[in-house]
């Protein structure tokens, strides 16, 4: 929204001025869609969907990139995740690895484990792509690791 | 209990059903089997005859059948000390604590099946349970906020002096039953027909002078109060008053009233679902200020008990008939506050923008000024605010934490052991995240594409002053109760109206040309713009905010002149107005609110 100047404001604008930076920082490759992300998101707040959960993954591409390894971490937030639906997210983008279907009790001194799960959960980034709901097909755009889940007016 | 049977039974035996025979016995056990049941289902407590505890069901008989808490405590308090009777709104069933076994085993064999107090004059049928439904014992020394009770504040000889300058008709409806209380109007007459006083009509006669030893002590503890009005009420035992909240518009705060003659419980009611029973004794003064004044209801149950604390538990406090001297102060003009619920000058006042311009509103003056400026936002942003630093500081290890209108991402990254999330509106400002490697995705706050009870913390600062409407204001907070766990809890910081609450907040220290003269621009000197009929005025930066709903502009200077301008929506947030829409839902509590340079903000814990 830009609005034509009028004298009045040229006066009283001086002390709040803001310089123009010059765009330092340049798009860089950390692009990020975690299937951390994915397991926490929904689109049931549209209209006429009542669960909206899981939502499918349609990928262009994906990236693997390391990230540090924190066990203590990885094994309080796997309480948090809905476990098939990592699994299952696991297995639509090929990196399933060897990740059990089912969790197993002790996964917190199974070393090995939680590194699959650190692997699938935060070292793999869809960089493109698409999310869908699963009851309207609506379909959510993945850009530059961006998934953008804005809904029209008519969609609420 | 035969010595004060208020409830006009004849007798006691009408009241209790014969000894039951052998073959009914029967009947009355497969009876209370099936009622054993339902309270299972409605409740999700088990009960049962076996097991007897301290905590005896009234498994066929609750609020929703009639039954009041005055009938149970009279039904029950006669074979032990009470520790508290649990009445559960809408439920055909409730709970009475005794303080210990014997008690409740007595009243048990006595009773059940035999006393009929259940609907329709049937018996009621009891249970033990093992459990209580989670539901708070009343605590009388919870009152709403800016409620004051202050005991013994005259003196008996004084209660008589009050007493002596009204009469009531003591006959008045014939047989003296009464079937309302009694009402007179000193200074101005309040009227239930226009639920107002006429502010141009006086009374002849005013606040009695002999009420004036009322004010100098009220001085002599530090409260200014002469009001120019004045209401007696006369209430028999069995009378009440129906919740409401005194007018608004027609009188200031505080509110003043002297009990006399008897003690009563009032009950105080929120738009929240809270209720509080407060208990005001005979010579006290009760002063409501505040919340307690505008935003909760008070009124009297008509009853004859009132359940009261006592030392060791719970207990009956009979009724006498009580006089109520309330003192209040004409307003004048229209009630500026921020409970806007019950208030009836703000329901006068034009209507909230409409859902529909709000949002078009706010896709112009906020979204897309957003989009434009976001290079430059990205550049000139204040340091990060030191307590929303602390908060997200203070989540534990492997806690998942939402930014909700993450802007640049100011807020995230900082906690290295948690999962962050932000979510924003502008795209360009989430390009600015994903250069920072944050996970991010684009939504409105209005609606927030995450599955319930995810997020351990949720912080949202600086987002929901730009919605155009109350509406969508609670809708955003809605939505981050929803993403919550139970005991989760979230941050909330907002632009105030008042940039001056405490001291200089940054933003006015900045207009060091114009320091001097604060209040030089007067509502004429504005100037305003017009989007799709609304007409908002246009702030002058680095000064104090004179409306609630404005456009503040947003500057660039390049190389030296001025080379664009933006208009942000803005509503300013007045003092408490955060709480008051937190308050709304009765999911969570406050845990703290405060201001920050020019910001209120807020911590609230979700508890349900
Ligand atoms: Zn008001």
């Amino acid at each position: 929204m830009r609005l034509g100047l009028t004298p009045a404001f040229l006066v009283k604008i001086v002390s709040s001025v803001v310089l123009i930076p010059a765009r330092s920082v340049h798009k860089s490759e950390l692009v990020k869609m975690k299937l951390l992300t994915h397991n926490m998101l929904t689109s049931k707040s549209m209209k006429g969907v009542t669960v909206g959960y899981p939502l499918g993954i349609n990928v262009v591409d994906i990236k693997v990139t390391e990230v540090d390894f924190n066990p203590e971490f990885i094994s309080r937030i796997i309480p948090k995740l809905d476990w098939s639906v990592l699994w299952k997210a696991a297995d639509t983008i090929g990196q399933l690895d060897d990740l059990p279907k089912e969790l197993s009790q002790e996964y917190e001194n199974d070393n090995d484990f939680l590194k699959k799960v650190h692997h699938v959960l935060l070292e793999v980034d869809i960089v493109n792509g698409e999310l869908v709901c699963p009851e309207t097909g609506r379909k959510f755009p993945i850009n530059n690791g961006i998934p953008n889940m804005l809904l029209n007016e008519d969609e609420v | 209990m035969a010595e004060s049977c208020v409830l006009g039974c004849e007798s006691e035996e009408l009241k209790f059903q014969m000894e039951p025979s052998g073959n009914s016995l029967k009947k009355l056990e497969r009876k209370m089997r099936k009622c054993h049941a339902v309270v299972e289902k409605e409740t999700g407590i088990p009960c049962s005859t076996s097991n007897p505890t301290k905590n005896v069901v009234v498994c066929n008989s609750g609020l929703s059948n009639g039954l009041t808490e005055e009938v149970v405590m009279e039904s029950f308090m006669s074979f032990g000390t009470l520790d508290r009777i649990i009445m559960l709104p809408g439920k055909s069933c409730c709970f009475v604590v005794f303080k210990n076994l014997a008690n409740a085993k007595d009243a048990f064999e006595h009773i059940n099946g035999k006393l009929k107090i259940a609907q329709d004059n049937k018996p009621i049928l009891l249970g033990y349970s093992e459990t209580l439904p989670a539901v708070r014992p009343i605590d009388f020394r919870v009152k709403p906020p800016g409620l004051k009770v202050v005991p013994d504040f005259i003196s008996e000889a004084e209660e008589e002096l009050l007493l002596s300058l009204v009469n009531f008709d003591e006959d008045e409806g014939g047989d003296g039953v009464m079937k309302h209380r009694q009402v007179k109007h000193f200074g101005f007459e309040f009227r239930y027909d226009i639920n107002n006083v006429d502010k141009d009509a006086p009374l002849e006669v005013g606040v009695p002078a002999e009420c004036d030893f009322l004010w100098d002590r009220l001085k002599s503890r530090g409260l200014d109060f002469r009001p120019d009005q004045l209401t007696v009420n006369h209430y028999k035992p069995g009378q009440g008053i129906p919740p409401h909240v005194d007018t608004h518009s027609a009188f200031d705060e505080p509110l003043l009233s002297v009990s006399l003659s008897s003690d009563i419980v009032m009950d105080f009611r929120h738009r929240n679902g809270k209720h509080l029973p407060v208990f005001v004794p005979r010579r006290s003064l009760t002063i409501m200020n505040g919340e307690s004044r505008y935003d909760w209801t008070h009124g009297i149950t008509p009853r004859k008990l009132d359940v009261v604390p006592s030392e060791k538990g719970i207990t009956a406090n009979e009724r006498g008939v009580r006089v109520s001297f309330t003192f209040r102060r004409i307003r004048q003009g229209e009630c500026e506050c921020i409970y806007k619920s019950l208030c009836d000058s703000h329901r006068r006042k034009a209507e909230d923008i409409s859902n529909e311009i709000a949002a078009k509103l706010e896709s112009t003056h906020v979204h897309q000024v957003y989009e434009d400026i976001a290079d430059h936002f990205n550049e000139t942003r204040h340091k990060p605010w030191p307590n929303v630093l602390d908060f997200v500081l203070s989540m534990k290890p492997g806690s998942i934490v939402v930014d909700i209108g993450c802007g640049n991402g100011k807020y995230m990254g900082i906690n290295k052991n948690v999962f962050d999330m932000g979510c924003d509106r502008s795209f360009n400002l989430l390009d600015l995240c994903v250069e920072s490697g944050y996970n991010v995705f684009n939504c409105n706050c209005l609606s927030v594409p995450l599955r319930d009870g995810i997020a351990d913390g949720v912080i949202c600062i600086a987002v929901i002053h730009h919605l155009a409407n109350e509406e969508r204001r609670k809708q955003s907070i809605s939505e981050m109760i929803r993403v919550l766990r139970v005991g989760g809890r979230a941050l909330i910081y907002v632009w105030a109206k008042d940039q001056n609450y405490y001291r200089k907040s940054s933003y006015l220290k900045q207009n060091r040309k114009n320091r001097k003269d604060e209040t030089d621009i007067t509502e004429q000197d504005e100037i305003k713009f017009s989007f799709d009929r609304v007409t908002l005025p246009i702030h002058t930066n680095r000064k104090q905010f004179l409306h609630q709903d404005l456009f503040v502009p947003w500057k660039l200077l390049n190389e030296g002149t001025i080379s664009d301008e933006f208009l942000r929506y803005y509503h300013v947030f007045e003092e408490n107005e955060l709480d008051y829409l937190v308050r709304t839902f009765d999911d969570v509590e406050v845990i703290e609110s405060y201001y920050e340079q020019g910001n209120w903000c807020i911590v609230f814990e979700k508890v349900k």
